[in-house]
This record gives structure tokens, sequence and C-alpha cells, in this order.
């Protein structure tokens, strides 16, 4: 029993180093690749501080989902309304802000704890009734977009916010982009919380077997509610320093990006089925497919290549599919390794 | 796992020398952002554009939204701002969320001109005006009221009820109809975000709440196909006319089937071409503020008012013409 619980760890280390390789390897190939000197004679592109900067701030919504998400996978759960949700406290804090009249700090918190709410309402759903999460996230992933499209006839956009919110979005604090502090805070908060409680690691025995957990005399229902308030309140987060980013608060936003945070779990390796994965792994996905996007799109410039866009989803798709073989290729190696031992048919 | 790590890196660099050999030539760098992708309306934009780069001799990124997504025209500006290109020209989706980054972008010393739809007038040096608002508003009001014979109801499709550029020429159709053609009736303006499913949809949803209309007018070029083809299938060709702002080839079919009347135009590819010419100029300090007139290559000499740098009046492309044009 130990050394198979040995062995899994180390897989489980193998995938994790796996990535970070390959996120070193990206990083050198676009710093070579992506870095030019312009006509003024300014170096531009990948290989500048600016552009490393632009990379964590991109990717700190994005981030923020994967981080929202990893103990909900890690339970086996799954939550497709992150995005949704993402795009509904958008709107609602804009409208509190400038419809409601409050103050910033006021409709900011208003907003987390409406996120929080939206998130127990998914709870509610899955714990009580039972539903199966991908049900019922696929229902509140339609029905958070649709009312902040029914809030905003689909047309209103709110702007024009202060300039000392802005800087959350827009500006550096202590050297670093002001949201990417908020980023690593909410990072330490989860990956304590998931590595370092007993509450946690409850998570994993939750996803490995929920009967076994419920026998056990574990709370199944309550510590699967909190998973799933915890990714509304973060996706609430991920909307206000996305609106801060923009300027702007419109209900498209954050469309598609569960699909992003989940590809970035998943590369983090945490497994679909649940009970395993860690927090440095998701955030090592995340990473990698910012890195990836980001550089993409210093090419154009660079070696007047024009279709970053198209190229990112085509890559993305392809290191996704690539990680998740070369983590399982250990198991079935050994597995052919053990076989010639077989009769032969 | 030590080699492994050798190994990628090594790869990484052998790949990256490889391609910074072919790169790094100095010449100007002109980005073009659409307000989407892969509209026709934008593409033709883009081959006017081609050609003023060409014979320019200036690079030309052209990249934008695959949909109408003011968020990811932000995102696509500030890439261009870290990459360091000489010119942003923007045709802007939303008016106040693009002109944070256009600002910051002028900050960094680039060039910024606008085209099709302004952003804020602080936000840039120039708008190529593709055709004063007055002029498409009135233009298209008086030719409806051609078609229906100054009487009757009509409906409008727009493209979406915040751009800035549609809300500017409604109003102008509005003003035309209230001060000219008060026998005519303005019973529907529905948005179509610039799809033609959604043109259509929402075309034949007019068709059955409104028995009386006569008239359907899209100000957004995926909606007068979009249109055409909900009266067509409606079976009320003739009975409700089709006209509005669009693209010959996209209502070819349906001008010689007769379901479309007429299509508002301007030339697309020529605002292309001006655009690239004007910003180049910026770039290159010989189009300064308050220049009255611009030189652009082989479209000769266009007047400047204020800050905005006209086109010219629009076109109607009918069933006797629009033979005469590809795009």
């Amino acid at each position: 029993m130990n050394t198979a619980k040995r062995d899994w760890q180390a897989l489980l280390t193998r995938h994790e180093m796996l990535l970070l390789y390959v996120l070193i390897a990206e990083w050198l190939f676009f710093y070579f690749a992506g870095t030019t000197t312009n006509r003024r004679g300014v170096v531009v592109g990948f290989g500048t501080l600016d552009r490393q900067f632009d990379i964590l701030r991109h990717s700190c919504e994005i981030g923020l989902l994967a981080l929202a998400l990893t103990p909900v996978i890690i339970t086996a759960g799954i939550d497709l309304s992150v995005g949704s949700l993402l795009g509904l406290c958008a709107i609602l804090f804009g409208q509190l802000w400038h419809d409601g009249g409050l103050p910033i700090p006021v409709a900011a918190g208003l907003t987390l704890a409406l996120g929080a709410l939206a998130g127990g309402l998914n709870a509610a759903l899955i714990t009580a009734l039972r539903l199966p999460p991908l049900i019922v996230t696929l229902g509140t992933y339609s029905l958070f977009r649709g009312l902040a499209e029914a809030i905003t006839h689909g047309s209103i956009t709110y702007t024009d916010f202060p300039e000392t919110f802005l800087f959350v979005g827009q500006e550096r604090w202590l050297g670093l982009p002001t949201q990417a502090w908020i980023f690593f805070v909410v990072a330490l908060a989860v990956w304590l919380l998931v590595h370092r409680t007993t509450f946690g690691r409850t998570f994993r025995t939750i996803g490995l077997a929920p009967e076994g957990a419920r026998y056990a005399g574990l709370p199944v229902a309550r510590r699967l509610a909190l998973v799933y308030v915890l990714a509304g309140l973060i996706a609430a987060i991920a909307a206000i320093i996305y609106t801060a980013r923009l300027g702007q608060a419109k209900a498209d936003a954050g469309t598609g990006y569960e699909l992003f945070a989940i590809t970035a779990v998943v590369l983090g390796g945490i497994s679909i089925f649940g009970g395993t994965g860690s927090v440095h792994g998701t955030l090592l996905g995340v990473a990698a497919i910012a890195v990836l996007k980001n550089g993409l799109a210093c090419l154009p410039v660079v070696m007047g290549m024009n279709a970053a866009e198209e190229m990112s989803g085509l890559l993305t798709g392809a290191l996704l599919l690539l990680a998740l073989t070369a983590s399982v290729l250990p198991k079935i190696l050994s597995h052919v390794r053990s076989r010639p031992h077989a009769p032969a048919p | 796992m030590k080699k492994l790590l050798h190994l990628c890196a090594a790869g990484a660099v052998l790949l990256a020398s490889l391609v910074t050999a072919s790169a790094a030539d100095a010449k100007l760098v002109v980005a073009m952002l659409p307000k989407s992708k892969g509209n026709a309306y934008f593409i033709s934009c883009k081959a006017g554009a081609d050609k003023a780069a060409k014979e320019l001799g200036v690079q030309l990124l052209f990249d934008g939204p695959t949909d109408s997504n003011a968020a990811k025209q932000n995102e696509i500006v500030e890439n261009w701002i870290t990459l360091g290109v000489d010119v942003i020209a923007v045709a802007a989706e939303n008016k106040e969320g693009i002109s944070t980054a256009l600002r910051k972008a002028q900050k960094q010393g680039i060039k910024v001109i606008t085209y099709d739809a302004d952003a804020m007038t602080d936000a840039r040096s120039f708008f190529v005006n593709q055709a004063t608002p007055e002029g498409i508003g009135q233009g298209l009001m008086d030719e409806a009221a051609r078609l229906t014979g100054g009487e009757g109801e009509f409906a409008m499709i727009v493209a979406s009820l915040t751009a800035a550029n549609q809300r500017e020429w409604q109003k102008h159709i509005e003003a035309r109809l209230k001060e000219k053609y008060p026998k005519m009736k303005l019973v529907a303006v529905r948005p179509c975000d610039d799809l033609k499913d959604k043109a259509q949809s929402e075309a034949t949803a007019m068709l059955s709440a409104n028995p009386n209309l006569k008239l359907i007018m899209a100000i957004c070029s995926p909606g007068v196909p979009g249109a055409a083809e909900a009266v067509k299938q409606a079976g009320k060709t003739g009975q409700v006319k089709v006209m509005g702002l669009g693209l010959p080839n996209e209502n070819r079919r349906y001008v010689k089937d007769g379901v479309t009347d007429s299509i508002i135009l301007w030339n697309t590819g020529d605002l292309g071409y001006l655009t690239i010419y004007a910003g180049v100029a910026l770039a290159k300090d010989e189009l300064k503020k308050g220049a009255k007139t611009f030189k652009a290559g082989s479209l000769g000499t266009f007047s400047i008012v204020g800050d905005n740098i006209l086109l010219g009046k629009p076109f109607i492309f009918n069933k006797a013409n629009i033979d005469l044009f590809d795009f």
C-alpha cells in the first residue's frame, strides 16, 4: 500500500516536472524567436519586461478561474458556470457602482457576496438535490450569462470608472501588476486549503470515493457546498479584476473563459475524475497556456506570421493532448512490460 | 530528468535561431484593427489597405476579434503596444472602452488613427470618415422614401444598439424621417450583432409582428442579405422591399432576384487604402493637425474637416449597376 502510494506521488511529481520543462522550453523559444529591435531602435516583443508583466496581467482572470476550479475538479465535480458568473458579476458590479451610486469598495464587497451566493445556488442544486455537477452548472452557465444579458439588454456597457479603481487593473504596485498581488494571495489561500489543511485533504477523499467518504463519517455535502461557494467567490474576484483591466463591464465579459480554465487545470495534472492533483500543477498549467498565447502574439511583428489567434488555439490543444499522453505513458509502458508473461492466445 | 531539460532548452534555442535569421527588417509597421475579422466589409477594407501597404513599403498587421467583441479589441491593441508598432488604425466597437487602450498607445509614441467607427477624439489624431453620418442617414432615408412612395410602415436592423456609428446614423435617419416624410412610420429597430442568421430571424419576427410592413432597412452589412433571405422565405418578395448599407457581393443574388432593391455604400477598398496612407503620413510627420487636404497615392486628394478626413459621398448600387463592382 505504502509503495503504491509513493509510486503514485512520483508520477504526479513527474507530470508537474514535465510541465515545468515545457514551460521553460516555451519561454526560451519565444525569448529568442519573439524578440526584435524595431525601426526606432527599441527592443520590442517577448523579451521585454513589459511583456512579461503583460503575460502576468492577462493570466490573472483565467488563473483565478482555474484556481476556483481546482478544488471542484479534485472532488470529481465540474463548474462550467464560472465564465458566465464572471460576466454576471462584472455587470452587477458596474450597476451597483454606476446606477446604485455606491462607492467602489462597497460595490466590490457586494459583488463578492453575490458571487458567493451564485456559487451557493450551484452548491444547493448539487448537494441537496444530488444532481450531477455537469448538468447543474451547464444550466447555470446559460442562466448567469442570460441574466447578464437581460439586465443590460445586451447593449449597456459600464465605463468611466475612477482612476483609483483602474489602478487595480492597469497599473503596477510594488513592481508587479496590481492584480497579480490579488492573484498570488488567492493562489496561496487555495494552496493552503487544498494541501495544508485536513479539511482540504478530504476533497481528494471525496473525489476518489464519495460513498466511502460518507460512510467514514465525512460531511460530504457540506464540503462539496463549500467548494462551489468558493468557486463563485473567486469568479467574482476575477470579474472585478477584469473590469478594472479593461475599464468596462459588459455582458459578454469572460465568454469562453471556463474552457481555458478547465484546460489549464487538466494540463496541470488534475484528473477530471477527481481525487488527484495539486494547486501548483494548476498554476503551471495556467502559465504554460499564457506564455504560449502571448508568445505567439509576438511572432507577427518578428516573423511576419499573421495568424497568432488561430495558432494559439491549435497549439493549446496539441499541448494538452501531448501532456496527457506523456502523463499516462509510464503507466501504459509498465502495463505492457508486465504482459509478456501472459500466455499467448 | 536533467538531460531532458537540456534537450528541451537546446531544441528551443536552435529553433529560435533558425527563425530570427529571417526576422528584423526595419519596415514601418502599421497595425489595422477591424470590428470583426471575418466580416466581408472589413475584408474588402483590408484589400485596399494591402494595396496601400505594398505601394508604401510598410508591413501591415491585420487582426481583430472573430466576433464584434469590444474586450478583445482592447487586448489586441495592448498586444500591439508592447510589440512597439508604429501606427495603429482602429474601427472602434466601443468608443469609450477602446479609448483607454488607444491613449496608452499614444503615450508610448504610437500614432493612432481611426476609420469606419471613431473613438473618443482625444484618443486618436484623425478619423477617416467614410461619409458623414448626416450624408448616410439622409441618403438611406431618401432612398427608402423613394422605394415606398413616401408612405407606410418600415423597420430597421442595426448591428448593435451600442456601436457609436450605428447610433449616429440612426439619429440622422430619424431626423430626416421627421422632417420630410410624415406619412412614413418607423415601427421597429432590432440589433443583429453583425450576424446574418440573427438578422434573418429578427427580420422574420418583424414580418410576422407587422403585417403592414412595406420596407426593411438594414444599416449593417450582414443585415441586408439576412433581411432579404427572411423576406424571400416568407414569400413576400416585392411586397416588402429590402434596402440598406451593404456590400455588392453579399447582396448580388438578392438584387438580381428582385428581393433587395438598393444597396448604399462607399467604396470600402478606398477606405482601407486612405486609412493606411493617412496613418503612414502621420508616422512620417507629413500629415499634421490643421491640414486642410491630404493626398493619398493613386486616389488623389481628399478634404479634411477638423480632424476628419472625408472619403466622399455614399453610392447607390442597384440591379442596373451592381455588376460593375466586385467587392
